[in-house]
């Protein structure tokens, strides 16, 4: 039987997902809990980030500084990201250099 | 051995952000009067001396907005409601005074005191209730994130009380299990997310890390480390599968957001019945996040290190005796019996879970910090005799 891919245009899609496709077929004594939702309006990239945000960032430049020539480097500057989702693209930015095995694989298109 | 301890492969560790045990769990005494939670009695004094009850109103969004002050010496008028003079005795009557700084608004600086009702975090409060939750697990600094995450990875944070992390030069927890022929894994949520405190890993020991659907992919394969160290989302950003909810539960993210997280990564390991068998899975939040909680912490074996007055911001120079504020923490196992209340004469930090982990696979390990060598640590829950078979299932 295959399950339903969950919608993808939903914030936190990913941690649902998994909770959908991890879902445990048991038998025997258990308890089944719904986990609500959050809603849509909870998801906020252009939310100002906070101080810990801020020192991951200091963390991540430093690494960079230490680990990529100057002409390698991302090229953005500390002081212009204000954001999460500004602060989330340098983090990914640099942390696809430091581990590249991060990377999400693509997944084959149908057809392909 | 216990046979819990004898079949134990794996240990799992997945660390919240910034709530404490009062905020999230306090609410469960009225279910077991043995959880040392909130029952309406407890308050603190607003700034004109008016007494703020802690209530059951906390929302899962847009209250603790600003980001409640959780830097040192915010902390320390939390737990000391400003007397710095010594000897002093912590009393948690601070915390309203020390939100009201922020915004100067008296009743906004209330909401510093509001905890969650049972019914609005269904997968906490099933999983402390059914598995064993902690009464004294405890910051290990009074302080921010990055020096308290610092002791669940290396024992110690080497003298910092703040956020500075850059280059320690002790072995990490993941570098002692390599050393000894055992595997190790730090889990993060996705690039953008990245790992929050140990860059420095990521940058000379990248092997070291994973992501989360690699997590997810590991468990259903059977292939976890003896030791696997998971990261929430931090940011709300995009990625390829669309818009990511920070999950990891910091103000003024959502809370729902982060009991999915946790509610999967549970699932995940139950979903493997040879891999629910032999894993033992901790939740623990790093630090309070300014929030209230009533509980005073206890003095501690000092780490070995001073923080001056330049460290600190105060008058006073801080010899890592004294452990942060209480935060949420369960462990997970079913060789754990159901519901049960870790005693609160065990007092529990964040480097017990270095100690644990040392003791479960390396044994003997002398290198470990003062503070690590004191820790308690926790794997002696996993007591029963036979596996329980009853369980939790989450789904949306």
């Amino acid at each position: 039987m295959t399950k339903a891919k969950p919608h993808t245009n939903e914030p936190g899609i990913r941690s649902r997902g998994a909770i959908e496709e991890s879902t445990p077929q048991l038998a025997g004594d258990y308890i089944s809990i719904r986990v609500p939702i959050p809603p849509a309006s909870a998801f906020n990239r252009d939310r100002p980030i906070t101080s810990l945000i801020q020192s991951q960032l200091k963390h991540i430049h430093h690494a960079e500084s230490a680990r990529l020539l100057k002409h390698k480097r991302v090229g953005i500057k500390l002081e212009d990201i204000r954001t999460e989702a500004e602060a989330a693209t340098y983090i990914a930015a640099v942390t696809k250099v430091l581990h590249p095995k991060g990377q999400k694989k693509s997944k084959p298109q149908p057809g392909n | 051995m216990p046979p819990g301890l004898d079949a134990l492969k794996h240990i799992v560790v997945l660390m919240m952000e910034n709530r404490s045990f009062d905020h999230m769990l306090g609410s469960l005494k009225a279910v077991n009067p043995l959880i040392d939670g909130v029952d309406g009695t407890q308050w603190n004094p607003d700034t004109q001396g008016n007494k703020v009850f802690a209530q059951p109103l906390a929302e899962f969004q847009s209250q603790l907005d600003p980001d409640p002050d959780h830097h040192f010496p915010a902390v320390d008028l939390q737990i000391f409601n400003g007397d710095q003079s010594n000897p002093r005795v912590a009393n948690m009557q601070g915390f309203v005074k020390s939100y009201y700084q922020q915004r100067k608004d008296l009743a906004h600086s209330q909401k510093i005191m509001y905890y969650f009702p049972e019914d609005k975090l269904p997968v906490l409060t099933s999983l402390a209730t059914n598995f064993a939750v902690f009464n004294r697990w405890f910051a290990s600094i009074p302080g921010p994130t990055i020096c308290n995450r610092a002791f669940a990875h290396y024992g110690t944070s080497f003298g910092q009380v703040g956020m500075k992390m850059f280059y320690p030069h002790g072995k990490s927890i993941y570098e002692r299990l390599e050393d000894a022929g055992h595997t190790a894994k730090l889990y993060y949520f996705d690039q953008a997310s990245s790992t929050m405190e140990v860059v420095n890993l990521l940058q000379h020991q990248p092997q070291l890390f994973g992501t989360y659907d690699q997590f997810l992919a590991d468990c259903k394969s059977g292939k976890l480390s003896d030791y696997s160290f998971v990261e929430p989302n931090y940011t709300d950003h995009d990625n390829d599968n669309g818009a990511q909810l920070a999950s990891d539960q910091h103000p003024d993210h959502n809370i729902q957001a982060g009991e999915l997280y946790i509610a999967s990564v549970y699932n995940a390991i139950r979903s493997n019945p040879a891999l629910w068998a032999s894993t033992a899975l901790l939740i623990v939040y790093d630090e309070h996040g300014g929030i209230f909680d009533h509980v005073p912490p206890p003095a501690c074996i000092p780490d070995g290190y001073s923080a001056g007055p330049a460290d600190t911001e105060l008058n006073f120079t801080f010899n890592f005796d004294r452990l942060g504020v209480r935060v949420p923490a369960i462990l997970i196992s079913p060789w754990v019996p159901k519901g049960i209340v870790v005693d609160s004469e065990r007092v529990f930090e964040h480097a017990s879970i270095p100690a644990t982990v040392t003791k479960q696979f390396i044994g003997n390990y002398t290198a470990s910090t003062p503070r690590e060598q004191a820790a308690q640590t926790f794997l002696d829950l996993l007591s029963l005799d036979t596996m329980r078979t009853d369980s939790l299932v989450f789904s949306t």
